[in-house]
């Protein structure tokens, strides 16, 4: 018969021992390991963080990224929020998947982020009220929504409060139709997230 | 009075993680006589486009898991039955860099959020060489 | 109709809007999504979730089920999916095994080598045993290499049962009376006992696939069926299993998810490849940024 069992148990034979993995080598393997060894460790925050920054290879990064989700706290979430500024696309966007797997204690940093300068960062930051309880999340969307003027910003805010959004956000979405009705998607993006929330049929 | 019916209509898979985005292109496009397919990143972008025909994808650049960018040049790697497949790209940036990272991914062609419905008609219509 | 004691029925009413709220969500976070006509089959479990938690609307459901309160997602994904596990389950993936996947495994590799395949979480052992089997049964080269198959649970009771190697007619519903006659025994109570060499030929071990310390000791495996267990976990734990299931593969090795799976909702680590019979993931050769 073909089939046998491996009398070594189930790990392969023969490994040796590599040399310990580091965050800074120049070797991925030894850095992806480096970055899986360190999940859940609180005061490895900051050098995991300094990590994420700088780290060119996809699944190191993501590796990194996991282990600061597993520390789960807001100094995690704190070492993350600077990768929301980075001119690379694909690091903003984990960093907000990050982020978004943390714990809702996100609001005081949510509420910052909506005040930032740049367009950028408040619009993926809406993706961090989803996971928020409903009035907190509807309250801090509303607020962003209602003076803010970058389309693609609302866009996104609209699209999380078509999900989460109370009865509350009628009225700021309906401000929000009036001051953009001759922008494409916002007025259909608007209506839809109306419906939503009313429960009425479109 | 014989009617005729079109033949095949163009398959559109559109790529974006806004639920809302999604609809709009679908009700705009199904309008326009397309047949719409939805994912919601790269990796389920790849997978539709490996298991069913398509003549054209739009896709964002800002998703999680995959980014658009990503994905185009994974496409533009795969088998030969999907790599050529026509790319429209639709970003939140106006900047020329990132014009210019887009074509380097194998974009056909790049548009600016949000999109008006006759552009978004008129520029499938073109990439699919489907007459208006 | 009303299962709970007294009282008249108060079915909760759920609006269209409602119910595209709702699948929005569960598209976005599992992948699981509905063609428009399957909008009962989704409005009598959607019924059934919000009964079930004693929701009194479907607003306070879906506030809930946002929370993943008292693992809600858990059972609302139990509650669409089927769940059943059975011999030659999903057998298009064995059969990509053996017509695609083996061919790219063995390559360059002379014969008497080893190929290594995992089953992680193998349940009460179908999968496992039906790995084998197939192998035995379709695969012309399966004399040339030292097969070792490895099935793995969290579910110390599941696998014993697996070691033992029995089941009930349901289980083997798939399999043909040849394969029934030449691989099982008839046993007490309509039972059916697997041959004691394919019994004596898988290893059985208790794993848990989340846990980066269990993982770390399977190593170099040239495919893995992890089948229906990733749907359930939250985001940070599929990302952490993504990750252990990356390092127990070697580079260019296989893995292939349950039929509502994907990993779109799971990791970008790999790729999706497709042959004739499935699509399935393949940890890289080597990385690309």
């Amino acid at each position: 018969m073909p089939l046998i069992r491996g009398d070594r148990g189930a790990a392969a034979a023969g490994a040796t021992a590599p040399a310990p993995p580091a965050l800074d080598s120049s070797d991925a393997e030894s850095r992806w390991a480096a970055a899986r060894s360190l999940a859940g460790q609180a005061e490895a925050v900051p050098e995991l963080a300094a990590a994420l920054r700088r780290e060119t290879v996809a699944r190191v990064r993501e590796a990194i990224l996991t282990s600061l989700i597993r520390t789960g706290d807001t100094a995690s979430a704190e070492a993350i929020v600077p990768c929301l500024r980075s001119q690379d696309a694909r690091l903003r966007a984990a960093a907000i998947e990050a982020l978004q797997a943390l714990p809702s204690a996100l609001t005081p940093i949510l509420a910052r982020l909506f005040n930032d300068p740049e367009s950028d960062v408040r619009l993926l930051a809406t993706e961090l009220a989803r996971n928020m309880k409903a009035s907190d999340a509807t309250r801090l969307l509303c607020g962003l929504i209602e003076n803010e003027p970058h389309p693609n910003v609302c866009a996104a805010a609209i699209e999380v409060l078509a999900e989460v959004g109370t009865a509350e956000a009628l009225p700021a979405l309906e401000r929000c139709a009036v001051r953009f009705t001759a922008t494409p998607f916002l007025p259909f993006a608007i209506s839809m997230a109306i419906a939503r929330i009313s429960g009425a049929k479109v | 009075m014989v009617e005729i019916e079109a033949a095949t209509k163009a398959r559109v898979l559109v790529v974006d993680d806004s639920s809302l985005m999604r609809l709009y292109y679908k009700s705009t496009l199904e309008k326009a006589g397309f047949e719409i397919e939805p994912a919601i990143n790269g990796i389920e972008a790849m997978e539709r486009i490996l298991s069913q025909p398509f003549d054209l994808v739009i896709v964002d650049v800002n998703m999680p898991r995959m980014d658009g960018f990503t994905f185009l040049r994974a496409l533009r790697r795969g088998p030969n039955d999907v790599s050529g497949l026509p790319a429209l790209v639709v970003s939140t940036e106006a900047e020329m860099s990132d014009i210019a990272e887009a074509r380097a991914s194998g974009a056909n062609f790049y548009l600016v959020k949000p999109v008006a419905e006759v552009e978004l008609v008129r520029h499938v219509c073109v990439l699919t060489g489907v007459s208006l | 109709m009303d299962d709970r004691e007294g009282g008249a029925s108060r079915a909760v009413h759920i609006s269209s809007v409602e119910v595209e709220r709702f699948c929005d969500f569960l598209y976005r976070r599992t992948g699981l999504s509905f063609s428009e006509g399957k909008r009962y089959f989704i409005d009598r479990r959607l019924e059934e979730r919000i009964a079930a938690t004693g929701s009194p609307s479907f607003q306070a459901y879906f506030s809930l089920l946002r929370a993943d309160a008292d693992h809600e997602i858990e059972y609302l994904v139990n509650s669409f999916t089927v769940n059943e596990t059975y011999f030659y389950r999903e057998d298009h993936q064995l059969r990509c095994m053996t017509s695609s996947l083996l061919n790219g495994i063995v390559g360059q590799r002379p014969p008497g080598s080893t190929i290594r395949i995992w089953s992680i979480p193998c349940s009460t052992g179908e999968e496992p045993y039906s790995i084998a089997l197939w192998l035995m049964e379709n695969w012309s080269q399966v004399d040339n290499y030292n097969i070792e198959i490895v099935g793995s649970d969290i579910d110390t009771r599941a696998l014993k049962a697996a070691a033992e190697g029995v089941y009930g007619d349901r289980a083997l519903m798939r399999l043909s009376r040849g394969i029934v006659d030449r691989y099982f025994r008839p046993v007490a109570d309509g039972n059916h006992e697997i041959d004691e060499g394919l019994r004596d030929s898988i290893e059985f071990t208790r794993a848990n696939v989340i846990d980066a310390k269990d993982m770390a000791k399977y190593r170099d495996f040239d495919l893995i069926f992890c089948r229906n267990v990733l749907i359930y976990f939250d985001d940070a734990s599929r990302r952490q299993a993504a990750e252990n299931l990356y390092d127990c593969l070697r580079p260019g090795g296989y893995i292939c998810l349950g039929h509502s799976e994907s990993m779109s909702r799971i990791s970008p680590l790999f790729s999706v490849c497709r042959f004739p019979d499935a699509i399935v993931y393949q940890r890289p050769e080597a990385d690309h940024g």
